[in-house]
């Protein structure tokens, strides 16, 4: 018998495991390599967090001395934001924006796996300043002139540079291939404003990338002549300008927040409809929103540099004060879809939640930041600590929790185990706000950041012992968590396409999604297709919007709608 | 049926009692230390206001999440579908609104009270220049003393109360800032070079008193241990602490005592040239100290905690000759008394 088929294949050749794994160019692949690589910094970063919070527990250096603590603080913090949150959310969005989008892949592949092997490297360049010497210990915002080679002659400073300037470069040519992606590999049907509000904020997160990364770049390198040609750009003894760093690295540090925060904004708001029933509320507004936050995101940066006496007080007062509309447009968002949804309390959600609880206390925090009076007062702070950590670990590590929790099962195709996520959550929440909430007060008291020691006559001991106690929690609910994980690999529930019952087209195809995503596309008419797939156009409350179309689309057709926008 | 009322009353109380003992207890707890000067009573007062209006918002969205948790959770085998509310133009238009006018009411008393921080008196009842370097800080008076660190305690800042006090910010190495947390305000020390520009702060303080200050611009390996005192105190005692600094400063006759022992030190690099020296017991010597930078150095002696001798300081690149009196056999350590965690030496008095 004539055999007329032909097999469809995807290797020709067996490749081992890991070397496809290090060669891959498949998004999904990527941004689980992605999150992988950011857990693992995470974990690293997270226990320079227990020494800092360990020395500090009690006054008098009892652990490391003064060096050793300013390396833990500056790695924690440069760590935790370049190689832990952006790529975490980066990875995230590796996965699910061309899901959401229908499609195949990222627009260039090969670029999307450079830009995240610069990542490891970049990252372990930062480590490695501590087998040279020291690592950096100048505080992640690097300024000028402590970073002079005369004030800093370690190596591992330069280490820091080369290391940020990679993770740099990756995050610009990710942000590339995000904005080709989301203007070019749209599935028909999807409009700009029919995309996921996910993919929104992935898309002004790479623009805000786009424009920012480049000027943290050129600051650092001119940091590096600086430090080993014999540059002066910010030496103040041969006419260079110290405040000249500030400018430069705020530029870039402000819309940074916005970078690390808006993704996790997408996230929890593709959270809290599918676990409410609901859709956004606002969805065109929520957009607006976060494009008003991604402008004025630039309008805002000498609002770091206050206490400096070199900035025009009420420009960046007032613009920072704008700021607090689109994000409170936001809040109210959110609080619009949960009201009178029909909540199911997952662990995605109570993350989600937990974020909207978190993220407004920081976001109340800003804004009373932006009162230069006040900021007089609470600068440098650990009023200023807590208030970062409210809207970093409250708002963007709650959201990658969320996302974990949410897109597990889409990703390896089992459910994670519900109770155990709980018990994560609750450890986690709790000792969230212990170990950070006592920090607004310290602050208020007058205690300094970076200081490795304060005086027992102070009056900080009991808020710092409790602030210890929170962060030690933080890290023992990370257990619940990895044992969730494992145990999920080895037994878990069998999640199926789409076990939340969600709005978006990544839970149109199979758990975990085949090589090139999708064999057939339901029609896309509202930024929930699958939501109309399931409970039918005729919805009372439903868009009544083009319902002419039925059917699905294949993923190579290149029909346009005469509404498609761009 | 009582129960039931009861129930209902305490639910009604409970409801518009919590929201209140809530925002009661933000406001009381989140404060900072009372005000010690006229500008930061400004600075408290419109924090108040702004605590006030934090926690006005925070406890309605707080108890909104609450409620929407509880209210709206999903009943188990419920699979009927809520509303499907896309927005709503009005209730948006209203919630845009809402934090506008807060953030413009923000906005407006910052910047009324920001007058009055930066507001700046013709005549200044003191001008002093506050140096800062890694990791100690010099008070210049203006037409009088210079104040450093001595006796490994921080230096102190004494000045009139009641008048205003204006200080003149300049660091001659990295960033620092200059921060007392009861005068709830700090500016920072930034070296813009040979004659760049400095910073300003003017306050009044209200209260007789000392006033911990310190360092809050991360500086480097001590900045911890980068702190100051303010002392405050009526004008006649000021003058007289003033009067008996400058007395004081006359450098001690150089060279005159016994100088058949003479150490030299020299400091450069916030480092002493060596580490150790070792002197005859029960007899006077002399130590030759030279200053190599534009860093405040000093030599003093120290058994323990306890101060033997206190060399003055080398503001400026320079040469001094201390006379030291007799010691004791034992050990010792030199110090400088603004570096004291880098610049450490041993003194051996031996038979």
């Amino acid at each position: 018998m004539a055999t007329t088929t032909l097999e469809p294949r995807t290797a020709t050749y067996r490749r081992s495991w890991v070397l496809d794994w290090l060669t891959t160019v498949d998004h999904k692949k990527i941004g689980i390599l992605y999150i992988v690589n950011s857990f693992f910094f995470f974990f690293a970063a997270g226990i320079l967090a227990l020494l800092i919070r360990t020395e500090l527990a009690v006054p008098g250096l009892q652990f490391v001395d003064a060096d050793t603590y300013n390396q833990a603080f500056t790695m924690h913090g440069t760590i935790m934001l370049f190689l832990f949150i952006i790529p975490a959310l980066s990875g995230f969005a590796n996965y699910i924006v061309p899901l959401q989008l229908g499609a195949p892949d990222m627009a260039f592949p090969r670029i999307n796996a450079l830009s995240f092997w610069l990542l490891p490297l970049g990252g372990l360049l930062i480590f490695s300043g501590y087998l040279f010497g020291g690592a950096a210990a100048e505080g992640w915002t690097g300024y000028a002139p402590l970073t002079d080679d005369q004030f800093a002659p370690g190596v591992g400073t330069d280490l820091w540079i080369i290391g940020l300037t990679l993770v740099g470069t990756a995050s610009i040519l990710g942000a590339v291939n995000f904005i080709a992606t989301i203007f070019k590999m749209r599935a028909p049907g999807m409009t700009l404003f029919r995309m996921p509000i996910f993919v929104w904020t992935v898309l002004v997160t790479a623009v805000l990338i786009l424009l920012a990364t480049p000027v943290l770049a050129a600051g650092l390198i001119a940091l590096f002549i600086d430090r080993n040609y014999g540059g002066s750009f910010f030496d103040p003894t041969v006419g260079g300008n110290p405040i000249l760093w500030q400018h430069i690295f705020w530029f870039f540090g402000h819309p940074e927040v916005y970078i690390v925060i808006l993704p996790a904004m997408g996230v929890v708001s593709e959270i809290l409809p599918v676990f409410s029933r609901k859709p956004l509320f606002g969805y065109k507004a929520f957009v607006f929103a976060t494009i008003a936050i991604g402008l004025l995101s630039f309008s805002v940066w000498a609002h770091h540099m206050f206490t400096t006496g070199a900035v025009f007080l009420p420009f960046f007062s007032f613009m920072t004060a704008l700021i607090g509309i689109p994000t409170g447009i936001k809040m109210f968002n959110w609080l619009g879809t949960l009201w009178r949804g029909k909540l199911l309390l997952t662990t995605a959600m109570l993350f989600a939640i937990g974020f909207l609880s978190m993220f407004l206390i920081g976001g109340i925090s800003g804004v009373m930041l932006a009162s230069p009076p006040i900021d007089f007062h609470v600068q440098d702070t650990y009023f200023v600590v807590a208030h970062l950590h409210y809207v970093f670990f409250g708002g963007s590590v709650f959201g990658v929790f969320a996302a974990t929790y949410y897109w597990f099962p889409k990703m390896f195709g089992r459910k994670l185990n519900e109770p155990l996520g709980k018990v994560h959550f609750w450890i986690h929440f709790i000792g969230f706000n212990l170990a950070f909430f006592p920090m607004h007060q310290l602050g208020l008291s007058g205690m300094p950041r970076r200081i490795s020691d304060y005086s027992p006559d102070a009056g900080w001991t009991i808020l710092n012992m409790v602030s210890t106690v929170g962060a030690f929690m933080i890290a023992v609910s990370i257990i619940p968590f990895l044992i969730n994980v494992i145990a999920t690999f080895i037994n878990g529930e069998p999640a199926g396409d789409d076990p939340w019952e969600g709005n978006t087209l990544e839970w149109a195809t199979t758990s975990p999604p085949p090589p090139y995503n999708f064999d057939r596309l339901p029609p896309i008419h509202s930024e929930r297709p699958l939501f109309f797939l399931t409970h039918g156009h005729g919805h009372a409350a439903e868009r009544p919007d083009d319902l002419e179309e039925e059917g699905g689309h294949k993923p190579g057709d290149v029909e346009r709608r005469d509404d498609d926008l761009v | 049926m009582q129960g039931t009322m009861a129930t209902s009353r305490l639910r009604r109380v409970l409801r518009i009692g919590a929201p209140l003992l809530l925002i009661g207890l933000l406001a009381g707890c989140l404060l900072p230390p009372e005000p010690k000067t006229e500008v930061g009573r400004d600075v408290f007062n419109l924090y108040v206001v702004v605590l006030i209006l934090a926690a006005i918002v925070f406890v309605a969205v707080e108890g909104f999440i609450i409620y929407a948790v509880f209210r709206y959770r999903r009943k188990p085998g419920d699979d009927t579908l809520p509303v499907q509310l896309h927005g709503n133009t009005t209730v948006e238009i209203i919630w845009t609104l809402i934090p506008a006018v807060i953030v413009f009411i923000l906005f407006a008393v910052s910047m009324v009270t920001l007058g009055d921080v930066e507001a700046r008196s013709e005549e200044p009842g003191v001008i002093v220049n506050v140096e800062g370097f890694q990791w100690n800080w010099t008070f210049s008076y203006e037409d009088g003393p210079t104040v450093n660190a001595q006796g490994g305690e921080p230096p102190v800042l004494a000045v009139p109360v009641g008048e205003p006090v204006r200080v003149v910010l300049s660091s001659i190495d990295v960033n620092h800032a200059f921060y007392v947390p009861q005068f709830l305000i700090k500016r920072d020390l930034i070296n813009l070079g040979e004659n760049g520009r400095t910073n300003e702060l003017e306050f009044t303080i209200t209260e007789e008193g000392t006033y911990a200050g310190q360092c809050a611009e991360f500086c480097g390996t001590d900045h911890a241990d980068m702190k100051f005192v303010v002392d405050a105190m009526p004008r006649a005692e000021y003058d007289e602490y003033i009067a008996a600094l400058a007395s004081g400063e006359t450098p001690p006759p150089t060279g005159e005592g016994d100088c058949t022992t003479t150490i030299e030190i020299k400091a450069n690099n916030t480092q002493f040239d060596i580490g150790e020296f070792e002197v005859p017991a029960e007899t006077e010597f002399c130590i030759a100290f030279e200053n190599q930078e534009s860093v405040p150095h000093n030599v003093s002696i120290y058994d323990g905690g306890e101060a033997l001798f206190t060399g003055s300081f080398l503001n400026e690149p320079g040469e001094i000759v201390y006379n030291v009196p007799a010691l004791p056999a034992g050990d010792y350590r030199f110090i400088c008394d603004a570096h004291p965690q880098a610049m450490v030496g041993d003194v051996t008095a031996t038979e």
